[in-house]
């Protein structure tokens, strides 16, 4: 582990930081989103359209288009910064963005299916024992959606740890502020320090494949 | 006292249904058909799970659904019960849970619970999970689940389509028995003629989106209204007349006498499988192309001289007819009815 530390000191911490906040957010909107997407209402096919684009557009050019919107000049960014004084590039928050933004669509399309498919008709008997929205959501949704919940969480998960390219234009790669995992496996190839860039990967694969089995476990229950 | 009225107008791609419907008060009412004719969309459009086009749902004096002045209740207000085709019980909760689920919390809610349990014949699998349950057991728990909170209304979906015979019959006793003792009005779909022969009051048929009968049981089985609503309560047999020479109608399968004179509507004559008698002196003329040996009875497929095909069912007692063989039916004048072809441009009778 001193060998590994010694690699990139800050680098796991921050990564599993950014993982596990990232997890909780995917946890509420996978779930919220999922719920919603499977509901008719207007405008439904813009939701899911944006919620699905990280899967087909290219993480570079996503964190490029975030960058101008969040940049201290960006449509977003400017305001944010006038009025609250408050700077969401190169910061953490921008790296839990960026790990958000790429495995929403990995939380949300199982949910959503789950919902669609054999959930619809709990949902629908809920409905008519009496019940609202919310109390059906939390009585019925997400235990019935708890295995496609943990399969996508782990799909998060995992790109969360492995993200580079929002997270590269977000993030900043600032050594010791916003190197992740990933990136400090990125920087120490550019260094030809192949064998930091080897110990780091190896423990990458390590901890997604615990959290794998970890959360694999949480949906049998 | 009406019930339930409604008058619906639906449609989706391939699909319209329009039609008025009303339901005294308690009871239970078979809906029939064809797959496709609408009849689970109806309990849907009821239920609140679809929206209709056009139309209202009026229950007692309630309004449920009114296009056109903007009222549409969701599910949890319209004091009703579903009970789905697959149970769709709640994997997670138990069976204590599930049939609990749609009762207020109050302090007798545990007794309810447990009453309803003894009551379908479920004490000892109080915490079993409907995983742990047999298909019939599942239906129980669904049916108690549906009938808990004492809905106004109770709207089942094809409720035996997944059980053997056995448990269907134990099931539709228990159905008419918790019906009467709860004095619920009941919407009963099925493709099953036995359920609608055992257990309803009432029976409508449906086809192609369209209410086309519904009267008390006994009315809707004597008197099908026409051909198409005729085949979908249990008449195999419709033949297309020709002519009619007084009470008798003639095609090219040959000639039959009728109880009743035809109107001058009817086109079709049906007849019941089993009322004719193979082996007479006169009759019509038949080849037996098929004996199937159904238990109780033989089924018999005969062979008109047109090559119309002819159900007929012979009570294991008579002698029967081998295939192959040639020989008279007697058909009774109350075997047959005369009545109209319905919406349908011809008669689908089968052939050989």
């Amino acid at each position: 582990m001193s060998a590994l530390l010694a690699c990139s000191p800050d680098a796991l911490l921050l990564s599993l930081r950014v993982v596990a906040v990232t997890l909780a957010l995917l946890l509420v909107a996978g779930v919220g989103l999922g719920y919603l997407l499977s509901l008719s209402f207007p405008l439904r096919w813009l939701l899911d359209a944006l919620v699905s684009l990280p899967l087909v557009f290219p993480p570079i050019a996503i964190g490029f288009f975030l960058l101008m919107l969040f940049g201290r000049h960006g449509v977003l960014g400017a305001p944010l910064h006038a009025q609250l004084g408050w700077e969401l590039v190169f910061s953490f928050p921008a790296l839990v963005l960026a790990a958000f933004i790429a495995g929403l669509p990995l939380v949300v399309k199982p949910v959503q299916s789950a919902i669609e498919g054999s959930a619809r008709v709990l949902v629908e008997a809920s409905y008519t024992l009496g019940k609202g929205r919310l109390e059906t959501l939390w009585r019925v949704v997400i235990p019935a959606v708890r295995p496609s919940l943990a399969a996508g969480l782990t799909l998060g998960a995992g790109r969360a740890f492995g993200e580079v390219g929002i997270t590269l234009m977000l993030g900043g790669n600032l050594i010791g502020s916003t190197e992740t995992l990933s990136l400090a496996i990125y920087n120490h190839v550019l260094d030809g320090d192949f064998t930091c860039a080897t110990r780091l990967s190896l423990l990458l694969g390590g901890i997604s494949l615990v959290l794998f089995l970890l959360l694999r476990r949480l949906g049998r229950l | 006292m009406t019930e339930l009225s409604a008058h619906l107008a639906f449609r989706r791609p391939g699909f319209d249904l329009r039609l008025r419907l009303a339901l005294p008060g308690a009871g239970i009412t078979a809906l029939l058909g064809p797959s496709g004719g609408g009849k689970s969309t109806l309990l849907r459009l009821l239920a609140g799970l679809e929206r209709p086009r056009a139309g209202h749902i009026r229950h007692r004096q309630r309004l449920w659904y009114a296009r056109a002045a903007g009222i549409d209740l969701a599910p949890r207000r319209r004091d009703l019960g579903f009970m789905f085709q697959d149970h769709a019980l709640f994997p997670h909760l138990s069976v204590a849970e599930n049939i609990g689920y749609g009762l207020a919390r109050a302090p007798d809610r545990a007794a309810r619970v447990t009453r309803w349990i003894e009551r379908v014949g479920l004490g000892g699998l109080a915490q079993r999970r409907p995983g742990q349950l047999s298909g019939g057991q599942r239906q129980r728990v669904a049916l108690a689940r549906a009938l808990a909170p004492a809905p106004a209304l109770l709207l089942l979906d094809e409720p035996f389509s997944a059980l053997d015979a056995s448990l269907r019959q134990s099931l539709r006793l228990l159905l008419q028995e918790l019906i009467a003792e709860t004095a619920t009005c009941a919407l009963l779909v099925s493709h099953d003629l036995e359920d609608a022969r055992q257990c309803a009051d009432r029976v409508g048929v449906m086809i192609g989106g369209r209410l086309r009968r519904l009267d008390e049981a006994e009315a809707v089985f004597a008197a099908p209204g026409d051909a198409e609503v005729a085949r979908v309560l249990g008449w195999p047999n419709t033949l297309a007349v020709t002519r009619w020479e007084g009470r008798a109608a003639c095609g090219p399968w040959g000639r039959v006498e009728l109880a009743r004179a035809p109107r001058r509507e009817d086109s079709v004559v049906a007849l019941l499988p089993d009322g004719p008698r193979p082996g007479a002196r006169a009759g019509l003329a038949v080849e037996i192309a098929r004996v199937i040996d159904m238990g109780p009875y033989r089924a018999l497929s005969c062979r008109l001289p047109d090559r119309t095909a002819l159900r007929i069912h012979l009570p294991r007692a008579l002698p029967c007819p081998a295939r192959g063989e040639r020989t008279l039916l007697d058909v009774p004048p109350g075997c047959a009815i005369a009545l109209p072809a319905g919406t349908a441009k011809t008669i689908q009778s089968t052939r050989y």
